[in-house]
């Protein structure tokens, strides 16, 4: 598009007028907000006295001193990782199926429930499921004289519980996108890939994947940015807990801003996280770019 | 399902089948019992959670203090949903959120048609630069800007006893503005009605023009009808994110009751909940907040086809 262009035909003032809420709210909550974020980052702010300057200490602190923030680091990998590694494949797997089952809107409306559930339902629901003696997937292992795990209450599991929770919350709208891209390979790619005697296998390696790459991108790198900052679930299903075993970089920020109302330092170690997930955004996106090119 | 289909579907077949020929008939058979088969369990899982809430939700006293507990309610308890009107502000969170998600979802609509308006269908000088802001800004993680939106909001001059300065009252928290404005515009939404408007011919637009239509006529009787598809979709996903939204107006109403909506009075009360019966009334509660969602969503649900998700991947 070239901006200095100006349509000849009119139009005038009118296309300034209708972006004007756009570039108000751009300014008031979009730029501001960065700037005056980076500011609070350099200085120690009690929001009930005046911020005060300290430079690169609360960042000094966080990466040198705090071993709750890098134990939550930890814990926002480990969540964002087991999101994405199981929860990408299993969405193109229900996608192959349910790109070629009949009554799809039956499937897609049930597929979907979870996003239309709001975050703390979708906890509290979790939580009645999982419950170590009363929910209904320990009364049925209880059944078979099995004795389900604790699933909330031990510090392993509850990782494991709230990373399912988030795949189980996400796969439906992930199948959904995979199944269009899916629909929208041409079928004559696959009627030449058989005249050509390429079997199953190797036409799902050759022609299908490599059609859906686009797709495939778009899921694993905004999975990965949504599970690295999402702390929601996490606040409602375990507020982080047991003993911090799920507090992820995002919820402990927001406590320590509105809990512990360290400004200067929570907003330090927020934009330490929007560091390190734009870093490693890119470099998925050079790397799986880089496949794309070679085959 | 013709037989081209069966042979050249690569998921339904295993690596084994190298053949090109098609299979025999048993074997497409499985293929197909696999696949619902599949499809159902999933389906199941998806179902799970809120059945169990249904059924949670009807037990009374006698069965969750049973030795052992009983799972399904011996005496449905259907009075529970009227219960949960009666002992909880259930008319104020229900109020609010409709009053919320029903302010927010006008504005993103109205901001998101006129900003993808100019967008697509104006070449001037603040095109490209905004468009790419749209698109960049949609990279910015939400959890960036809590804490400055917070205090944005709370030292806005002259609002809510500030002065000039933002010094001195509340500002705008404790009001529904606080709710509200942090959304009345949406990348997203900016981006998919601009993706639609160019779809639109310009020849209509110039036709328009030499009729003597003025710019705002132009866009609010002959464009706007045009991309009736698009609000839909619009509305649908802005009020289905912003019933559920949690975070940031749990933030901002933590200290004002009367600003909560279902998601954030139910989690702030959850320390009411904590005995066994008082569980069935949570589970109500959550079931009432769901609802309303799912009705919107099967009457828009014909709107909703899947290259709606297509247009964000390429």
């Amino acid at each position: 598009m070239r901006s200095r262009d100006f349509d000849p035909g009119g139009g005038g003032a009118a296309p300034w007028v209708f972006v004007s809420p756009l570039i108000a709210f751009a300014l008031i909550f979009f730029v501001v907000p960065l700037g005056f974020s980076v500011y609070l980052s350099f200085t120690r702010w009690n929001p009930l006295g005046t911020p005060s300057w300290v430079g690169l200490k609360q960042f000094e602190y966080l990466l040198t001193r705090d071993d709750a923030f890098w134990r939550s680091v930890g814990n926002t990998f480990v969540f964002a990782f087991g999101f994405v590694a199981l929860g990408v494949p299993l969405s193109l797997g229900l996608a192959f199926v349910f790109s070629r089952s009949r009554g799809k809107a039956v499937w897609r409306s049930i597929y979907y429930l979870p996003q239309l559930t709001n975050i703390v339902a979708i906890a509290y629901l979790w939580q009645f499921v999982l419950d170590d003696r009363y929910g209904i997937i320990n009364r049925a292992l209880g059944l078979t004289g099995l004795r389900g795990p604790d699933w909330l209450t031990d510090p392993v599991m509850a990782m494991v519980s709230v990373v399912l929770v988030m795949i189980w919350y996400d796969a439906g709208k992930n199948m959904l996108v995979f199944s269009a891209a899916l629909e929208a390979v041409d079928s004559e790619i696959y009627d030449a890939a058989t005249l050509d005697g390429a079997g199953a296998w190797r036409t799902l390696r050759s022609v299908t994947l490599p059609m859906i790459r686009p797709a495939f991108i778009f899921v694993t790198i905004t999975s990965f940015i949504t599970g690295m900052g999402f702390f929601a679930l996490i606040l409602a299903m375990t507020g982080g807990g047991p003993r911090g075993a799920t507090e992820v970089t995002a919820l402990y920020t927001y406590t320590m801003a509105f809990e512990d109302l360290r400004m200067g330092r929570a907003s330090a170690g927020a934009l330490i996280l929007f560091v390190i997930i734009g870093v490693l955004s890119l470099l998925q996106f050079r790397a799986l770019r880089e496949r794309e090119r070679r085959t | 399902m013709t037989t081209v289909d069966d042979v050249t579907h690569p998921a339904r077949t295993g690596p084994a089948t190298r053949v090109a020929a098609p299979r025999p008939r048993w074997r497409r058979h499985a293929g197909s019992v696999v696949k619902y088969a599949v499809l159902a369990l999933g389906a199941a899982l998806m179902i799970l959670p809120f059945a169990d809430m249904f059924v949670g939700a009807l037990r009374g006293p006698a069965d969750v203090y049973a030795n052992p507990p009983r799972y399904l309610p011996s005496d449905p308890q259907w009075g529970v949903y009227a219960r949960v009107f009666r002992e909880l502000p259930m008319t104020t969170w229900f109020a609010n959120s409709v009053i919320v998600t029903c302010i927010i979802t006008a504005c993103q609509v109205a901001t998101s048609t006129m900003a993808g308006y100019a967008l697509a269908k104006y070449r001037f000088a603040g095109a490209s630069p905004l468009f790419r802001l749209v698109v960049g800004a949609q990279m910015f993680p939400f959890f960036l800007f809590i804490i400055p939106i917070f205090f944005i909001l709370r030292f806005a001059p002259l609002m809510g006893g500030n002065d000039i300065a933002g010094q001195g009252g509340a500002g705008l928290l404790g009001t529904y503005a606080a709710l509200c404005l942090p959304f009345v515009v949406t990348w997203y939404g900016v981006f998919l009605m601009r993706q639609f408007f160019l779809g639109i011919p310009d020849d209509l637009l110039e036709a328009a023009r030499l009729d003597g239509a003025s710019e705002y006529r132009i866009f609010r009787s002959i464009m706007l009808p045009l991309v009736k598809p698009a609000i839909a979709t619009l509305t649908l996903f802005s009020f289905v994110y912003h019933w559920n939204e949690f975070i940031w107006t749990m933030t901002v109403t933590r200290a004002a009751p009367d600003l909560q909506t279902l998601p954030v009075g139910i989690y702030l009360l959850s320390g009411a909940f904590q005995t066994l019966d008082q569980k069935s009334l949570q589970q109500a509660a959550l079931a009432v907040s769901i609802l309303p969602v799912i009705v919107v969503f099967l009457m828009l649900q014909r709107l909703f086809v899947a290259s709606n998700f297509a247009s964000g991947v390429k």
